[in-house]
């Protein structure tokens, strides 16, 4: 690693960005005689985040990412100032204001949408 | 006279482009004009698959006239501040832009709110730094709205729960990493992302950052070229954009029959039985018939994302 300090400002940002304010509940409620939709997603640690008991959830499809990360970290009981990240196959982070309906279309597999979480970053 | 279907929609699109030159405000609009007449003969004369470089450059000398006022109930100051005038690249983010404007207003904002974090907001809705600049122009300025675009700066009563704070160019920098990682496991699994060392990132990151295109072409060109032996990208990375958010989708740039898919193509398949649905992007209107893998290629912002708002 030639250029550490630009990873670890980048890290830092990446940091900053996971753990920014969010809005948490839904943002749409325009149409309440429409069901939500609802998809299943996995939660699965890596590195060296703690394992969560219950892996599959179901979430209404208009969550956003940033809910998502909030979620993990109150049921792991993490610090407020302790970092979470989510990673979508295992490549890319997305975006906090990403709704899940969006991931869930476009990487879903065998009707899951597969999240690693860890608690520092892990992939890029 | 045979014309290939790229051909066609490159040529409309360049029609259009014209247009959006000719609506900028900017003192080298005759010059572009004439360069994008003078592209236009050349391809009209060559009737060939051009290298289209030429679209490429004029997209990402793209540049809006921005008048940034600040907020008359935040002016501390006896005096009222001078409106600050910028020309800002369609394709840059706000964070990267507004060191000037956020120096110009400082020292007429009261002390405690000086070390505050700088938000900017128009006609009453705040700006989301993470979208390119250009996105929200196409978001938010209405057809009768003229030049420059009047945005209001604030310091102080930072809407937490629309806006993201942007504290750092870093956090911008993470975000359109994160972007573009996304599109490449679009368009190329993800390998060709993969691959790259550090200091291409670096380079992609500087170029748009600087607005150097030589720069940040010679990387991006490896992102937006279609893989091995294939023609076409996996699938066309794109933001569509309504309803106070965006919608992704898996869109292949050709049918299983080995045809070409359209703009027109990729809108169905995300509103299907909505026929009338038009976008915009770069402040046009892209024709129904465009190719998707040539949008793709020519009209993505530095993200690889192509951004098209629903009008």
């Amino acid at each position: 690693m030639s250029e550490e300090t630009q990873e670890t400002v980048v890290q830092e940002a990446t940091d900053s960005l996971q753990s920014m304010n969010i809005r948490t509940e839904p943002v749409d409620s325009s149409d309440p005689e429409h069901t939500k939709q609802k998809v299943d997603i996995l939660l699965k640690p890596t590195g060296n985040a703690p394992i969560m008991k219950k892996k599959k959830w179901t979430v209404d499809s208009d969550k956003k990412i940033g809910w998502i990360i909030e979620f993990v970290k109150k049921y792991l009981k993490l610090e407020p100032n302790e970092k979470l990240f989510l990673y979508v196959n295992q490549t890319f982070a997305p975006s906090p204001d990403q709704v899940v309906k969006n991931l869930y279309d476009c990487y879903s597999t065998e009707g899951k949408l597969v999240l690693h979480y860890c608690k520092t970053q892990a992939w890029g | 006279m045979y014309y290939s279907p790229t051909y066609v929609s490159c040529h409309a699109v360049c029609l259009r482009l014209l247009h959006l030159t000719d609506f900028i405000v900017n003192n080298k609009t005759t010059t572009k004009t004439f360069k994008l007449r003078h592209f236009f003969q050349l391809k009209k004369s060559s009737n060939e698959m051009a290298n289209d470089r030429e679209i490429l450059r004029e997209i990402w000398e793209g540049k809006l006239p921005v008048c940034f006022r600040l907020d008359k109930d935040e002016v501390a100051d006896f005096r009222e501040p001078d409106p600050f005038y910028l020309m800002v690249p369609r394709l840059s983010y706000f964070p990267l832009v507004i060191d000037k404007v956020r120096k110009h207003f400082l020292k007429f904002v009261a002390n405690e709110k000086a070390e505050q974090e700088m938000w900017l907001e128009y006609n009453g809705q705040p700006l989301k730094w993470q979208y390119p600049i250009g996105v929200l122009s196409d978001l938010l300025l209405g057809p009768d709205d003229l030049l420059p675009w009047n945005i209001t700066v604030h310091f102080s009563k930072f809407p937490e729960s629309e806006v993201y704070r942007f504290d750092s160019k870093e956090m911008v920098e993470s975000y359109f990493m994160a972007c573009l990682k996304e599109a490449d496991v679009l368009k190329h699994r993800g390998q060709i992302a993969s691959s790259m060392q550090k200091k291409d990132h670096n380079q992609l990151w500087l170029g748009l950052q600087n607005e150097k295109f030589d720069q940040f072409w010679a990387v991006n060109r490896k992102l937006m070229e279609a893989s091995g032996d294939q023609d076409y990208f996996k699938y066309i990375p794109f933001r569509c954009y309504i309803d106070d958010g965006y919608r992704q989708k898996l869109v292949k740039p050709i049918s299983d029959d080995n045809h070409k898919k359209t703009l027109q193509d990729l809108l169905e398949e995300l509103f299907p039985g909505n026929k009338n649905i038009k976008v915009k992007t770069h402040g046009m209107i892209p024709p129904m018939e465009t190719p998707l893998q040539w949008l793709s290629e020519h009209l993505s912002y530095p993200d690889n994302f192509l951004h098209l708002c629903v009008v």
